[in-house]
């Protein structure tokens, strides 16, 4: 029988959560100080109120629900489907409060999004937000892109399915509490690193191209967390298009990237073991499919007519499509643009980067190119299978970190999480259609949410439907957490409501 | 008093995977655009040979 989550089960993920609603406390005051900085003194209570209540809540699940039991993989998974609904809705009160958005469900949308670096926005007016509510929306995008990949090395690893994750750099048979407070430390460090890299980087690059120094430092610190973040989150509403710069949009890819790789090729990387930038799996496939990708997208706009000269073809082409499959969402042209002046079949080549997606245990969503990788192998070598003879033992390997012998269950792992992946996209881009848009906006805007992206054909904006506000959060949140872990909260909490929670 | 202590050599030294790292990703990343650039002026020349 499977079992169903019990009451104690309930207070070891209650007790956790409520430590989630603490640091998200601390997150909501951390703004204040730019606030301080820009003389915002009116929008400071709205952040205290937000982590007041934050405070509260997780001071009455932590007095209620103390336990000093260990989490197990179930609890883990759950926490880690419900630590995004928590923290999208308590994060979401300062944004509705100070109105930067048009109701309580569009604040939600804008955290769900921020927290998981997707990047669609609901915000009427962005060109109008205080500094410090605008720093906010990117300070939680980085913060949830450390937070996924925090979880996704410490818990969604852990599940057989998702075996790919796995960082050799830590020892599995270590509790999950300690292991989550070890990585997330090392995480920390490099991203701090590369934000800084970023910010100094689009700073400069901002004063190069005319700005005075209070917005160039400002602009630089926000988009290098949403670009190290892979968030797409933009200071301005015209996002990457603010500053029509050549040299902005070559720094915002180059930390983009940085962001995208895999937390454990980082890891390698920077402590010395060079090589395995030629050697990784992931690394050859995500550059191979944006390679040609890139190919094939400036092709078919070159020859339609669409664009003309070089440079034009490198902004505009190779720039989307690496934020795509990065799932960054930086554009560098208007979302009515694409559904317009764009062919359809760039627009859905550029649908399915977003849902191919980058590296896992990165901050970039979608299916992972590890991913497609191991199925692309695992495809060749039932090729090689069936032509070798009867007697013949074909074995693969691939390499990630290590060589690593690829066994049916990392095949079916992969085939198991990409399938649940398309499912998503039909089912998300039926639901768009049933609202009247048509197929090739509504495919690229589920693939976007879905994969975590913040691309637009135009859909998202405030006058868009609530269901599909909520499909949207829902599609952004499953897809976040690999659907799994979603999957298993949703039939733990079916289960346990048929059963009764028993204790 | 910690400025005059700071040796830029050792920290170099301590450091130096790090930064040999931090630079090799993004040499990497640098490698990945002059190819797109690239294919970018290869079609286009492409384009004005038809």
């Amino acid at each position: 029988m499977i079992p169903s989550l019990r009451r104690e089960d309930l207070r070891i993920i209650g007790f956790n959560l409520s430590k989630i609603l603490f640091i998200v406390s601390i997150v909501m005051l951390i703004p204040i100080i730019v606030a301080v900085i820009y003389g915002e003194f009116e929008i400071i209570p709205h952040f205290l109120i937000g982590s007041s209540i934050s405070v509260i809540l997780g001071s009455i699940t932590h007095h209620y629900w103390e336990t000093d039991k260990e989490m197990e993989l179930k609890h883990a998974l759950c926490f880690a489907a419900l630590t995004w609904i928590v923290s999208m809705l308590v994060t979401a009160i300062p944004l509705w409060t100070t109105g930067s958005t048009n109701s309580y469900l569009d604040a939600n949308f804008d955290t769900m999004s921020g927290f998981t670096t997707s990047g669609l926005t609901l915000v009427p007016d962005i060109d109008h937000l205080s500094y410090s509510i605008n720093f906010y929306r990117h300070f939680l995008q980085f913060f949830g892109g450390i937070g996924i990949i925090v979880i996704s090395l410490t818990v969604l690893s852990r599940s057989e399915l998702s075996s790919v994750l796995t960082f050799k750099g830590e020892a599995r048979d270590i509790g999950i509490k300690p292991n989550i407070v070890r990585t997330a430390r090392v995480i920390l460090g490099i991203a701090i690193a590369f934000m800084v890299i970023g910010s100094v980087l689009f700073t400069a690059a901002g004063i190069i191209e005319g700005a005075n120094l209070r917005t160039a430092i400002f602009d630089g610190v926000n988009y290098s967390m949403a670009a190290y973040s892979t968030g797409g989150f933009a200071p301005h509403s015209q996002n990457m298009l603010f500053y029509h710069s050549t040299l902005y949009e070559v720094i915002a890819l180059i930390i983009f990237l940085i962001g995208s790789f895999n937390f454990s090729f980082h890891y390698s990387i920077l402590s010395g073991r060079r090589r395995e930038i030629f050697k990784n799996i992931e690394i050859k496939t995500f550059f191979t499919i944006l390679l040609l990708s890139t190919l094939v997208i400036s092709g078919l706009l070159l020859f339609s007519g669409v664009y003309s000269t070089p440079d034009v073809l490198f902004r505009k082409a190779f720039f989307q499509a690496a934020s795509a499959q990065t799932t960054t969402g930086f554009g560098t042209l208007y979302p009515v643009q694409i559904s317009t002046i764009w062919p359809s079949t760039v627009v859905f080549m550029m649908a399915m980067l977003m849902m191919i997606g980058a590296s896992a245990n990165s901050t970039a969503g979608g299916i992972k190119a590890i991913r497609i990788g191991v199925m692309v192998k695992s495809f060749v070598r039932e090729i090689k299978k069936a032509l070798s003879p009867r007697s013949a033992t074909v074995e693969t390997t691939y390499h990630h970190v290590e060589d690593t012998p690829l066994t049916e269950t990392v095949a079916k792992g992969a085939m198991l999480i990409a399938f649940s992946y398309v499912l998503l996209f039909i089912v998300g881009t039926t639901i768009t259609m049933l609202h009247g848009y048509g197929m090739s906006d509504s495919m690229f805007e589920t693939a976007s949410a879905v994969g975590n992206t913040g691309l637009s054909s135009g859909i998202t904006s405030p006058a868009m439907p609530d269901t599909l506000k909520v499909t949207y959060i829902f599609l952004m949140w499953a897809g976040r957490l690999e659907i799994m872990a979603v999957l298993v909260l949703i039939g733990f909490t079916i289960l346990g409501i048929r059963r009764g929670f028993r204790k | 008093m910690g400025l005059r202590k700071f040796s830029l050599r050792a920290f170099l030294k301590k450091n130096l995977d790090f930064i040999a790292g931090v630079s090799s990703e993004i040499g990497l990343c640098i490698g990945i655009i002059i190819i797109a650039l690239a294919i970018s002026f290869f079609l286009v020349f492409i384009k004005s040979l038809a």
